[in-house]
């Protein structure tokens, strides 16, 4: 199945999936430029996917030239034998809670990896960045401590925003500009990549402040009139309240975690519809369970109405909800995510990616497939489009120019279903920038260098700001993200 | 400026340095004002002695040496070792906690935490019961219901009352202290129950009961026999308010640490069933999270590490038996302080040698065969530590450094190795 590329997607702001900026290194990422010590390499011999170029399986060499990817080469250092494997950009991870604040408490459990643990997973699963969804004005520091310790992926988080902290300039229409200006500025001091709503509308816990509640739907109003008049673009955490309100403009909300908002036939027609108007979409596969015995749970309070619940329910319903919906979309605005904290990402994605292919009625879903889902798909869904979706215009794609991110697995054409979770959940080589890091399955290079990246809005801290910030418990200069408390950063314009 | 006088990480000291020099610290409590001047915690007209020189013991005798035969000597002591200890790091910097990490890595050594005895129980008692957790900030805006079991903030946090859990204004307790209602269990009664609304005294030996009652008050079936004084009160005391923490101190870890804190874990496992209901160990040193969040990141568990097990990672609760080590490495800690006299005697006996680094001289440096001088962190070094919530800050550099970082001089000792 192929998509119309052009008609996928659209400009909205700096954070617009289709026109993301040019990308400029930060200062410290200058004095260690990723891939610096790259080499010339040719990949000969295997089957190409990379839908954004259109190519779908072809068998085709790539070149590659330090961190770029080149059109060709006439002479290589070295030659990594591709001959009937699968040649992808590497995978991007959209969703992974990794560095959440209070997901350390996980680990008490002992079914959770370290972060070194994590970081070799995700590498061994072929993913070269992981996008944490959960940093908030004052855990921005923590978030961003964590994401450095991740090794060997690039990292990048969303800001998400607690609305009530905004509540009085979004009851005043008057104020949208000064309000745009002061969450653009905070996504900067932050280094956030994007903005996330968690819970869009504001409620209090305290009857006291019954007066001040904003519903969703008006809230959703003013997000939009907000979003298309300061260039900005929201993802939106899918819950039943949230398919339930009209959302004016679906293209400035990416609908995040869809999968646990499906709860009744007609919010999967809601998503669909959702989809159907230009709106982007993740799936939010629930993460699988370790087994064993029963978690405790684990609630950290962020200042919203409902605590941060750190171990959901896995959700069988959820995830047979976002297959059906998988099966019934038949556009390119649909990317692949998985809901909850991250445990194994070897495993995560490619479970449910081969329940998708997984053709016999019944098979995962209670109704047999609408389409067929192909390498091709997952190459979208996994890599393409959660590139775009980040901004992050040089991967996701292997077009000469790109940063050669490169992922290669060993799936024959004649694989059987049945393994190709298997074969799609360990890379046999990766490259991220132009360096091997895993060759014939194993890791070769442990320190490879990696970046956070975040927006540079270039917006101004305001009179808003100064209020947002004036009764936190830290000081201003303590709550903004310092080089000190990241590793490298890449700000993109 | 930020101060690392405790876990409280205040950050609106003002500093007035002129020429290099520290003249003025403004809002900073007695704790903080040891770290920033050379004077003692609870006298701050007492003089600290700041260590000038590296030490090295020759014939008994601390001498001065060069920074380079200092290393040398602790290089060799270490390296020897078949069983060291690397010992503290609740008081330095997350940089030098992780170079200490590898340090211990690299010599097969027991990591053991200065605070573990207070935490083991925490963390212990995490596992049976879950979590409701949430940062200072939160709890500064919305907590109404404030209980210190076995902790005195005034003398391990001394800030912590004004700016997070008793007078502080927050979003949704304006009023302060008026929108709050404190209590506070003790063995003894503490300058905490001046502003306490309840204040419990219960008898060593009688906290388990007290809280047994408590829960049986919950349920609303209290026992038949003589209940602790103070049960039916602190009972509806917490089943009262809209948002409740418990603040816990080393005092409830002394004795029958892992059972009272399975206890008050259960408690607000129960309470949280209706209300929001936080756990909240009250650290005293610095950058005890840091600590421990480096242990859950690099190792995925908050127990103390060993490196020299046969198995070749073992974590504990259990505190260290330091009569199985050979060596001792301190970093950030002055464990002499509180060593039992018996145990200090028993590594004076068996001529156990100990490295030490420190900004200033206390019990561990008198008994120290090497001792290293330390930049003080967020004064004279750069460092990041975490907050008593977890949550990270930069401490800067505002005096030039006449010594090397704990960090430095970690790392050297790992080369030198």
């Amino acid at each position: 199945m192929t998509h119309d590329l052009k008609s996928c997607f659209f400009e909205v702001g700096a954070g617009g999936a289709g026109g993301p900026g040019p990308l400029s290194q930060g200062k410290l990422s200058e004095q260690h430029p990723i891939g610096w010590y790259g080499m010339k390499i040719k990949i000969t011999g295997g089957r190409l996917y990379d839908p954004a170029q259109g190519i779908n399986g072809a068998e085709q060499d790539l070149f590659i030239a330090g961190d770029r990817i080149v059109e060709s080469l006439p002479q290589p250092d070295r030659v990594i034998e591709a001959r009937g494997r699968v040649v992808a950009p590497a995978g991007i991870e959209l969703r992974g809670q990794v560095a959440t604040y209070g997901l350390n408490f996980l680990r008490l459990w002992g079914r959770f990896p370290s972060l070194t643990e994590l970081g070799r997973l995700y590498a061994a699963a072929g993913y070269t960045h992981v996008h944490e969804p959960l940093l908030t004005l004052y855990t921005a520091g923590y978030v961003h401590r964590q994401l450095a310790a991740l090794p060997l992926v690039d990292t990048s988080a969303s800001l998400a925003l607690n609305l009530r902290d905004l509540d009085d300039s979004l009851k005043s229409p008057n104020h949208l500009e000064e309000l745009g200006q002061a969450v653009k500025a905070l996504q900067e001091k932050t280094r956030a990549l994007d903005l996330r709503l968690l819970e869009p509308f504001v409620r209090y816990r305290q009857p006291f402040y019954s007066h001040r509640t904003l519903d969703a739907a008006q809230t959703l109003e003013t997000l939009t009139r907000l979003a298309l008049r300061c260039e900005l673009r929201f993802s939106l955490e899918a819950a039943p309240e949230v398919l339930e309100a009209p959302l004016p403009e679906p293209r400035v909300f990416h609908l995040a975690a869809l999968g646990r908002a499906l709860t009744n036939p007609r919010r999967l027609d809601q998503a669909l519809a959702h989809l159907d108007r230009g709106g982007t979409a993740d799936l939010g596969f629930p993460c699988q369970a370790a087994g064993g015995a029963a978690e405790k749970p684990v609630k950290v309070d962020l200042g919203w109405y409902h605590p941060l619940n750190l171990t959901p329910d896995a959700g069988a319903d959820a995830g047979a909800a976002a297959l059906r919906l998988a099966r019934q979309y038949q556009g390119p605005n649909l990317a692949f995510s998985v809901d909850g904290p991250v445990r194994r990402p070897e495993a995560a994605l490619s479970s449910w990616w081969a329940r998708l292919r997984d053709r016999r009625p019944g098979a995962g879903a209670d109704e047999p497939p609408d389409r067929e889902f192909s390498l091709w798909d997952w190459v979208w869904a996994t890599r393409t489009l959660p590139a775009r979706l980040l901004g992050l215009a040089d991967r996701g794609h292997l077009a000469p120019g790109a940063r050669a991110d490169v992922a290669l697995f060993d799936l024959p054409p004649d694989t059987p279903p049945s393994r190709w979770a298997d074969c799609i959940a360990r890379c046999r080589t990766l490259l991220k920038a132009g360096t091997v890091v895993i060759e014939d399955f194993a890791l070769v290079q442990p320190d490879a260098p990696k970046a956070t990246y975040y927006r540079r809005t270039g917006a101004a801290a305001g009179p808003l700001l100064a209020e947002i910030c004036q009764y936190r418990s830290f000081r201003p200069e303590n709550l903004w993200v310092t080089d000190e408390l990241g590793g490298d950063w890449v700000g993109l314009d | 400026m930020i101060c690392t006088g405790c876990g409280c990480l205040c950050d609106d000291l003002d500093l007035t340095v002129a020429e290099g020099q520290l003249l003025e610290v403004a809002n900073v409590c007695l704790w903080g004002l040891s770290r920033f001047f050379p004077c003692k915690r609870s006298h701050p007209r007492k003089e600290r002695r700041r260590i000038l020189k590296p030490l090295a013991r020759l014939n008994g005798r601390p001498r001065e040496v060069s920074y380079e035969t200092a290393l040398e000597q602790a290089a060799e002591i270490l390296g020897a070792a078949r069983r060291p200890l690397l010992y503290g790091l609740t008081n330095t910097g997350s940089r030098a906690q992780e170079a200490a990490l590898h340090l211990a890595r690299k010599l097969r050594a027991r990591l053991e935490p200065a605070d573990l005895a207070f935490t083991a129980p925490y963390y212990h008692s995490l596992r049976k019961h879950g979590l409701y957790w949430a940062p200072l900030e939160v709890i500064r805006d919305e907590a109404d219901t404030v209980l210190f079991w076995g902790a005195n903030p005034l003398h391990s946090c001394p800030r912590h009352p004004v700016r997070y859990s008793v007078f502080a204004r927050g979003r949704f307790t304006e009023r302060g202290v008026e929108d709050r209602r404190v209590a506070a269990v003790d063995l003894y009664r503490t300058e905490v129950a001046k502003f306490c609304h309840l204040f419990v005294q219960v008898e060593p030996g009688r906290e388990l009961q007290l809280l047994s009652g408590i829960r049986e008050h919950l349920e609303g079936a209290p026992g038949p026999g003589p209940a602790v004084k103070g049960t039916r009160k602190l009972a509806g005391f917490l089943s009262q308010g809209d948002f409740g923490v418990i603040f816990f101190g080393r005092g409830a870890t002394y004795n029958q640490g892992f059972a009272l804190l399975d206890e008050l874990a259960g408690l607000a496992a129960r309470l949280g069933e209706e209300r929001p209901f936080v756990l909240f160990p009250l650290s005293a040193d610095f950058n005890a999270a840091g600590l421990y969040q480096l242990l859950f990141n690099e190792l995925g568990s908050p127990e103390a590490p060993d490196f020299g097990h046969e198995s070749g990672l073992l974590t504990t609760y259990a505190t260290a038996d330091w009569g199985e080590f050979d060596a001792v490495l301190v970093v950030g800690a002055d464990p002499w302080w509180f060593l039992p006299e018996e145990q200090a005697l028993a590594l004076q006996a068996r001529r156990v040698p100990v490295v030490s680094l420190s900004p200033y001289a206390n019990r561990t440096t008198a008994s120290a065969r090497v001792v290293f001088p330390t930049a003080l962190a967020g004064l004279e070094a750069a460092e990041v530590a975490y907050r008593m919530d977890g949550l990270p800050v930069v401490l800067k550099q505002v005096l030039p450094a006449a010594w090397p970082t704990d960090r430095e001089i970690l790392l050297d000792l790992a080369k030198a190795i």
